[in-house]
């Protein structure tokens, strides 16, 4: 590995290159902090320039654009309670109104050093066992990736808390909306009622954005004494204490390692990227938090979580793009697009065969990841002077932003009015109690899960296959211990089935991961289950003593 | 039976779970043996139905106050601010192939801002200004600096 590090380093540690990156991170900065500019654009945008570029300097900036997008992305999350993109919507939970709540400098140092960490963590996982991890992505087929999404929405609907109904609910409109327009299969029209613009469907992003954008803007302008309000309430001197923020972070390294990790693993999945991580991390940092009732309502460790995982999801969907030639997200496909444009094919031998490029691609991210925070220090000063504005002024302004960027995105119309009708139903919704998360989460992930179906049931019309494939009982288990968490949480020390539950979960899930190839893991299920077995041990000698009341 | 909310809400999906369902039968038969593109809707509208049935029984339960014509005047009022937006935004997405982003733009903007903020000559001369610099500064950025054709209207040929 050193000796390929040595290899790549005096190609890439040019001045004209680090020049590029710089300028690179830069642009992804930017994009990723304007609301409706998306960092798939900006890559876009970047990526004819890199035409007469070497392989290597060009892959660099197209790598410094996607990490300063990533971690742009997350100022215009925290301090307008817009996600540019669905991998930052988890840290809209608790960075908005920590940000409202008159810390906007503590959120967005928080933000900023997590995005490192998770970046970083990522780079090192990248040098150390990229071709090893792509691998777990190649176990992966159509009927573990249904069962993950499955998984992935059942996590937003516990997220919901008392309001489980609802948000199953919500989901399920999610799910039902990605179905109008055209079915995925044959392209056939579905639901759209004889209209040739709902015959398109509806794009992820407006939906995304006019969900988010009306929801939170116009509850903001409710009445005339809150319009007034600048952004960040009475708070005039915003002060961002980097040092301080690394120490909160730090502190919570347990987080940190767990969001990088889940972040990685998402990403080494093809197709199922940081739109699935950041939510993924951010209800495991509320399962294992101690501080569960300050989760949204401006709860460090929830910032931690999602912008720690979506960093390290680009890690790993670049792993898995230059491994097995297969994009994880947009990005990666369009990174993928620039490798072919310089004569680079990925394969599985990419790494062995080309060490010069691809850990120049490894280094590249790395280096990019001080970048990014280098350049934070300076942007971020002025970026959170956002928050000295009147809130109507935001909101007249970045509502035009958003039609605007809306339409740019395919230069259509429609998109715009996508953007408006579900703002409109956002609105509602929120007024009558549902959670919105798992209604995007439904448009978003609805199209990949029908395709997913759809490649099962081309293969075989038996249903037990999600039983006994074990990534796909895996996720299905986890899908069903996640819908009973929340009752867990509200009886837990009062009812006596709660002392149960973790022993029972470990032993359960001990069998998926015991089928599962190799040895490690099955040894892992051994040890999972010898657990289990103890802790319910221990538990049926303890035997149950309700909780007094306060 | 309480007349809440929730209850109405409940009604609503049980009422679209029913009417898409129905309309799923409408839809074409697979060609081959592959899934039918009626299967998966169907997957997500029975269990929608389900919950809500569940959430009208829920609904039952609750406190929640009963839903009033004096109730429901009251929320319109509370949220006149956000439906003036919205009838603004819709104005603005309508008139679009008249006016173009620019011009719409500008006007939906300074609307929006003087609506929200305020009419005095001061505050209109500032809505004005912050209309002018940011709208016409981004729509510079995207038409001009990234070569986006955007919507230039029937007014104002740029193109």
């Amino acid at each position: 590995m050193f000796e390929n590090i040595a290899l790549a380093a005096p190609e890439l540690f040019t001045i004209n290159t680090m020049m590029l990156m710089m300028a690179g991170t830069f642009a992804g900065l930017l994009a990723g902090a304007i609301p409706g500019f998306t960092i798939a654009m900006a890559v876009v945008l970047v990526l004819p320039f890199t035409f007469t570029m070497s392989p290597v300097q060009g892959l660099a900036t197209m790598i410094a654009v996607y990490v300063g997008g990533l971690s742009g992305g997350l100022m215009s999350g925290i301090l307008t309670g817009i996600p540019g993109t669905p991998s930052s919507v988890a840290t809209t939970f608790d960075g908005y109104p920590l940000a409202r709540s008159g810390k906007p400098g503590l959120a967005l140092g928080i933000g900023v050093w997590s995005s490192f960490f998770g970046g970083v963590f990522a780079a090192i996982v990248l040098m150390l066992v990229a071709p090893q991890l792509a691998l777990i992505g190649l176990e992966f087929q159509p009927v573990d990736y249904f069962a993950l999404i499955i998984f992935a929405l059942t996590v937003t609907a516990s997220l919901s808390g008392d309001q489980m109904v609802k948000g199953l609910m919500s989901g399920l409109l999610g799910l039902l909306v990605a179905t109008i327009g055209s079915d995925v299969v044959f392209g056939q029209p579905r639901f759209t009622f004889g209209s040739d613009n709902i015959e398109q469907g509806f794009s992820f992003l407006p939906v995304l954005v006019g969900i988010f954008a009306f929801g939170r803007l116009l509850g903001d302008v409710k009445s005339k004494e809150k319009a007034h309000q600048p952004l960040g309430g009475d708070t005039h001197v915003v002060h961002i204490d980097y040092i301080g923020s690394a120490k909160e972070v730090l502190r919570r390294w347990g987080n940190v390692l767990r969001s990088s990790t889940i972040g990685v693993f998402v990403g080494v999945l093809p197709a199922a990227g940081s739109t699935i991580s950041n939510i993924l991390a951010y209800d495991q940092a509320k399962k294992t938090s101690k501080e569960r009732d300050q989760f949204g309502k401006g709860a460090i460790d929830g910032i931690i979580a999602p912008e720690t995982a979506n960093n390290a999801t680009a890690g790993g969907a670049l792993i898995v793009m230059m491994a097995l030639g297969l994009p994880g997200d947009i990005m990666t496909a369009i990174m993928l697009g620039a490798l072919l444009i310089h004569d680079v094919i990925p394969s599985p031998s990419f790494i062995t065969d080309e060490p010069k490029i691809a850990y120049s691609i490894f280094l590249a991210f790395f280096v990019a990841n001080f970048m990014m925070l280098a350049l934070q220090s300076v942007t971020l000063r002025g970026f959170v002077l956002i928050t000295r504005v009147k809130l109507y002024m935001l909101t007249a302004v970045i509502l035009f932003y958003c039609a605007l960027g809306m339409f740019a995105l395919n230069n259509v119309s429609w998109d715009m009015w996508t953007l408006f009708f579900f703002g409109i139903l956002g609105f509602f919704m929120r007024a009558l109690g549902f959670p919105i998360v798992p209604l995007v989460l439904g448009v978003v992930l609805g199209k990949i899960a029908e395709a997913r179906l759809s490649q099962v049931f081309a293969r075989s019309d038996d249903i037990t296959v999600f039983l006994s494939r074990p990534w796909s009982l895996f996720f299905l288990i986890l899908a069903c211990f996640s819908l009973v968490f929340p009752l867990y949480q509200k009886q837990v020390g009062k009812a006596a089935w709660t002392r149960f539950y973790p022993p029972v979960l470990l032993v359960v899930m001990a069998y998926p991961v015991f089928l599962m190839p190799g040895t490690i893991r099955p040894v892992v299920a051994v040890l999972m289950a010898l657990a289990g077995l103890v802790l319910a041990g221990i538990q049926i000698k303890r035997g149950h003593v309700p909780q007094q009341p306060e | 039976m309480t007349l809440n909310r929730d209850f109405f809400v409940a009604v609503f999906f049980l009422v679209l779970s029913l009417g898409m369902y129905a309309t799923t039968y409408t839809l074409p038969e697979p060609m081959f043996n592959q899934l039918a593109s009626w299967t998966w809707p169907r997957i997500i509208l029975v269990p929608l139905g389900f919950l809500s049935l569940v959430l009208m029984l829920q609904s039952q339960k609750s406190d929640d106050e009963t839903v009033s014509f004096s109730t429901l005047r009251q929320w319109l009022v509370e949220n006149s601010n956000p439906f003036v937006c919205f009838a603004l935004f819709f104005g603005f997405l309508l008139f679009m192939p008249v006016l173009g982003m620019l011009i719409g733009g500008l006007i939906y903007v300074f609307l929006t801002l003087s609506v929200l903020g305020g009419w005095t000559p001061r505050l209109l001369a500032l809505h004005a200004g912050i209309s002018v610099v940011f709208v016409f500064g981004m729509w510079a950025t995207f038409s001009l600096a990234l070569g986006v054709l955007l919507p230039e209207g029937t007014i104002l040929k740029v193109y």
